[in-house]
């Protein structure tokens, strides 16, 4: 069998099921991504909060999420969240069947939770990067503390956050790739199942990094002219 | 009619740190305060108590007669009493900064009409009108479309200048306003900042620059150690200091 008919877009060929991955790939690591953004708005606003306790508590999960393995916050979630949904459900609503959390979901949040903590750094850096001068401009114009916050400091956060977002959005990209382990179509699990059926793993494989690659490609060059929108203004050395 | 300002027994300290001392201060209509004072005197974190960049530990503000409310937190340091009525006050006190502090998102247009827009609520085409004669009167309109960071210094102040000016204030405060430049980018500024003197605006111009202080000032204010050792019409501060402090300070001043 040569490897155009492979990967064919047919009843007998793996093209379109590969298409398919790469679509759901996607569609997981935007969901994953802007979940992971909310949460590390939050953590960043716990970790820089007076509150000694808030404090603790966005350090706990950034600590946590980045010191274990991916895999294993992959695992714990997967086996854990329904669980926890189900025990929740029986107490607060009296509810005993059995149910099942959509798995497109519970994947995009697992790999959210990992995302969010390495945004929340990135975030939490920007912050602190924009210089006190800029606020205390804004605050003698009169300016109120939200229109201070979305005029001033979030489009200059997002300048300094902008290029370790970047950084962030290729892990969270790559990171899908574990969640194959919930049986969720992605590029990875097709390959998988393709390589597995054909007894041709390398095609697959390779088919699969290049999917990757065009994916992390076209996102960066993306990412290049966000950044360069964000930059105006900004002095180059 | 009510003083332009006045400041009542002002105390800041930070920590164990007593910077202002029981400071008291009065600026009517079209006065141009200098306040000069070697480093450490204080005299910056005074101008910053007034626009409440700094909260004072006790002391009163009035503007135009209006008492800036404070009030106590949970820890019962003070704090300011009514957000929506600092908010309203501080347009009404812009200030012009060492480092000039633009927005460097922004273009030195949008600088300028920020304020009037989106705090004062003036229509964008009428704001912009009024910014561009702000950046005629500063000198800079070739520049209203560039980012800050494309200018230099002395620009970038009079751009500040421009900015202070939009919201339409009371009163102007400079903080060591040419304290940054090079040196010879500070007469351009300083030549913007008499313009507005001789408008009959109040200013309070906390500065190092005594020729400006000597010809301008209708008072000089000497700080030291938080307090206010001497005070009086430039005359009486650089022709007949009282005090050996301000003989000192002066000395050491004007020779360079």
């Amino acid at each position: 069998m040569d490897i155009l008919a492979l990967l064919a877009f047919d009843d007998t060929g793996w093209g379109d099921e590969m298409l398919m991955g790469m679509v759901i790939t996607l569609l997981v690591s935007v969901s994953a991504m802007a979940i992971g953004l909310v949460f590390s708005v939050f953590a960043t606003m716990s970790k820089l909060s007076n509150n000694v306790f808030s404090r603790v508590l966005g350090n706990t999960y950034t600590t946590v999420v980045r010191g274990i393995p991916e895999l294993l916050v992959i695992y714990l979630f997967f086996f854990g969240f329904n669980n926890a949904l189900m025990a929740a459900a029986k107490s607060l609503f009296n509810y005993h069947e059995y149910f099942e959390f959509p798995v497109f979901l519970t994947a995009a949040i697992a790999v959210g939770i990992i995302s969010g903590a390495y945004s929340t750094e990135v975030i939490r850096g920007s912050f602190l990067a924009v210089p006190k001068g800029q606020i205390e401009a804004a605050k003698s114009v009169g300016m109120s503390k939200f229109q201070i916050f979305h005029r001033i400091l979030v489009p200059q956060v997002m300048r300094y956050a902008l290029p370790g977002l970047g950084n962030v959005w290729q892990l969270t990209l790559k990171d899908t790739a574990l969640i194959s382990v919930m049986a969720i179509a992605e590029i990875m699990r097709t390959a998988q199942i393709a390589a597995g059926n054909t007894k041709e793993p390398f095609v697959f494989y390779i088919f699969a990094a290049i999917l990757y690659l065009t994916l992390t490609t076209v996102s960066t060059h993306a990412l290049n002219s966000a950044e360069n929108w964000a930059n105006k203004g900004v002095r180059r050395a | 009619m009510a003083n332009a300002l006045e400041i009542k027994h002002l105390v800041k300290s930070f920590g164990d740190l007593e910077v202002i001392k029981d400071v008291s201060l009065t600026a009517d209509q079209g006065d141009v305060i200098c306040i000069i004072g070697s480093s450490g005197s204080g005299k910056s974190t005074l101008l910053r108590c007034i626009n409440l960049l700094e909260t004072p530990n006790s002391g009163e503000v009035l503007v135009n007669g209006e008492l800036i409310k404070m009030s106590l937190d949970k820890k019962g340091q003070p704090q300011p009493g009514d957000h929506l009525q600092v908010d309203r006050i501080r347009t009404k006190l812009a200030m012009v900064f060492q480092d000039f502090n633009l927005w460097s998102h922004m273009t030195v247009l949008q600088n300028v009409i920020e304020a009037p827009v989106h705090v004062q609520k003036i229509n964008k085409i009428e704001a912009t009108k009024c910014g561009l004669e702000l950046l005629t009167k500063v000198g800079i309109t070739e520049k209203a479309d560039d980012y800050p960071s494309s200018l230099s210094g002395g620009q970038q102040q009079r751009v500040a200048i421009a900015r202070a000016l939009a919201v339409n204030p009371d009163i102007l405060l400079f903080d060591e306003p040419t304290s940054s430049l090079d040196p010879e980018l500070v007469g351009e500024v300083l030549k913007v900042m008499k313009s507005l003197a001789g408008e009959g605006r109040t200013m309070i111009v906390v500065t190092h620059e005594m020729g400006f202080a000597r010809e301008v000032a209708s008072k000089v204010v000497f700080l030291h150690n938080g307090r206010i050792e001497e005070q009086g019409a430039p005359s009486e501060i650089f022709n007949s200091p009282k005090s050996e402090r301000l003989k000192q300070f002066l000395a050491s001043n004007l020779e360079g």
